[in-house]
């Protein structure tokens, strides 16, 4: 059975404000951590994935030619004011994808601030898709359970039950 | 390809060099000198010198959280390549003596792993640790910014990447 | 029809009372433009409200199963609020269904007698057009049948009849997927609830609405293929029963 899930070893989902609110394994791979280290891994990737975000670098935009001899006159320097990003058109992002030599990890941030960690290996492709479908689940099962309190750990079964599906289908 | 920045720790997790590469409009052919900011030697074009000592300290940060939890998960002997945000990729490459070389480059770029490796061995090797000149702890970045290693980083960044 | 003509004297006559130029009147004078203008979200332009409409209109039409999942869940919340226990949220929630049966039953005949009858299972068409059902098999059919499909676009998955002798007043009815049930899971230490509890509220509404008095209860009985199945156990009263063993010796279908 976990044959059919190979490439996908775990997922993690943590919530906007850090906290580790669910963690399961499909596949081993990847070594066991306790819950405890567990939490303070999603606390990290979260303050992590801020910093990614906060040193993206930025490209001056080019002034009418800021000679040496404008700046020390005095006038400040026009440079420093105005720039943009590598890719203007996409929104900046903090770390989607980090590899290692033994997995690939990727993380999708919903425009909610819930982000989903999902560990795969790095031959595993379409995994964009994987976590797209795992979000519609996570909508699905998670937020329309009323049982379900928003932030808090997911202990959804309906929702174990069909991502674990999903994932054996999976061909 | 672009390269943005370059930075190399030491083992006591500190910035002993850093490197910025302003993108300059493609028909320029000249590859001047002042077109490059050397963040390890501050002169009088200090456009963006003013953040790279906080990004250096980010930059740290974040590489050393993201390889401690790749060890965490992968097990002793993986290793942390990169990774990729929606605006850059960066690059990440440690020796055994626990020197970590980042490089910040666009998406489009390839593995630098190799790269990387190149830079320590044949550059940082050669002309940083084989100086007969530079002190074997560098505080302050001493001894890395030695003409010979930056220029022939120079060239390795402009010509051979 | 009438109507809006004599508000628009009215508000002729109040303009001409107060003398022009006080802020007063025009802010009434512009209220009033606006709400002859744009009659507001209730009403719309053709003045056909919903409740205008052929109630056969929204026979076959679709609705948001997100939409009925959310609505649903926040009933469930709201069920929960100081509730004491498992029985008594489940009491709620079967509350909550009664009477949504009872008022389901008059639109449940008038679409089986004013369209034809296939609409109805075979069974309980018999004869045309169709009566209320007088006996207890002939109105677990409407419920396993129409009703289902009214309210579900399907019929439940099995009828059955208690085995044991001692309960003969028992019926059970199973739906192996109840769409109430979709997307919930209930919590570890209330593994018990089954919040289809509501539907069976509304059986129990349905079978009020015809004259039999029950009791209907909803229970877990999951399989490996089927992990959310609910069977209702239906329990008809021993005035029902009765009338039952009298009808039938009366030989009444």
């Amino acid at each position: 059975m976990p044959d059919n899930t190979r490439g996908v070893f775990s997922l993690i989902i943590i919530n906007k404000a850090g906290g580790l609110i669910y963690q399961r394994e499909f596949q081993s791979g990847l070594r066991n951590l306790s819950t405890n280290d567990y939490l303070v891994l999603a606390g990290t990737f979260h303050g992590v994935h801020a910093i990614t975000r906060s040193i993206t670098p930025k490209i001056p935009i080019s002034q009418p030619a800021p000679s040496p001899a404008t700046s020390s006159t005095g006038i400040t320097a026009p440079a420093a004011s105005g720039y943009s990003y590598p890719n203007p058109g996409v929104p900046v992002s903090g770390l989607d994808y980090l590899e290692t030599d033994k997995f690939r990890m990727t993380c999708f941030q919903t425009l909610t601030g819930t982000k989903f960690l999902l560990f795969t290996d790095p031959l595993t492709g379409s995994v964009d898709t994987i976590i797209q479908k795992i979000y519609e689940l996570y909508a699905d099962y998670v937020m329309k359970n009323p049982f379900y309190q928003i932030e808090m750990p997911v202990r959804c079964e309906a929702f174990d039950r069909h991502l674990g599906a999903w994932l054996r289908g999976r061909t | 390809m672009v390269v943005y920045s370059f930075y190399i720790f030491d083992r006591h997790a500190e910035c002993i060099y850093k490197r910025r590469w302003l993108p300059r409009p493609t028909s320029t052919v000249g590859k001047s000198r002042s077109d490059t900011v050397s963040g390890a030697a501050p002169t009088g074009l200090g456009q963006t010198v003013r953040s790279t000592d906080d990004d250096s300290k980010l930059v740290f940060g974040t590489v050393f959280s993201l390889r401690n939890m790749v060890r965490k998960l992968g097990g002793e002997d993986d290793n942390f390549v990169s990774f990729t945000t929606s605006q850059y990729k960066l690059h990440y490459y440690e020796t055994p003596t626990n020197t970590k070389f980042v490089m910040l480059t666009d998406l489009k770029s390839p593995s630098m792993r190799i790269a990387l490796q190149q830079i320590y061995i044949n550059l940082f090797v050669e002309y940083v640790v084989k100086n007969p000149l530079s002190p074997t702890e560098h505080p302050g970045g001493v001894g890395v910014n030695n003409e010979l290693f930056e220029e022939s980083l120079e060239q390795f960044v402009v010509r051979a990447l | 029809m009438a109507a809006p003509p004599r508000h628009a004297t009215m508000q002729s006559i109040s303009n001409g009372g107060i003398a022009p130029g006080t802020d007063r009147p025009q802010t009434q004078q512009t209220q009033a433009q606006l709400s002859q203008q744009s009659p507001g979200l209730r009403v719309p332009s053709n003045r056909k409200t919903i409740y205008d409409r052929h109630l056969n209109r929204s026979r076959n039409a679709e609705l948001s199963r997100a939409s009925f999942a959310f609505l649903f869940g926040e009933m469930v919340t709201y069920a929960q609020r100081r509730v004491t226990g498992i029985q008594d949220l489940e009491k709620r929630l079967n509350e909550q269904g009664y009477p949504l049966g009872l008022r389901l039953l008059d639109l449940l005949f008038y679409r089986s007698t004013s369209t034809s009858s296939s609409a109805l299972s075979s069974s309980s068409t018999s004869s045309s057009p169709p009566n209320r059902p007088l006996r207890i098999i002939t109105l677990l059919h409407l419920i396993h049948g129409p009703l289902w499909r009214l309210l579900f676009g399907r019929a439940a998955d099995a009828l059955e009849h208690s085995v044991s002798p001692d309960t003969p007043n028992e019926y059970m009815i199973t739906d192996n997927d109840p769409m109430v049930n979709t997307y919930i899971s209930a919590p570890r230490d209330m593994s018990m609830l089954n919040c289809a509890a509501y539907v069976a509220g509304i059986i129990e509404g349905v079978c009020d609405g015809c004259g039999f008095e029950t009791k209907v209860s909803a229970h877990n009985q999951p399989t490996e293929l089927w992990p959310s199945r609910t069977v209702f156990l239906v329990r008809f009263g021993d005035p029902v029963m009765e009338r039952e063993k009298v009808l039938e010796r009366a030989g009444v279908k």
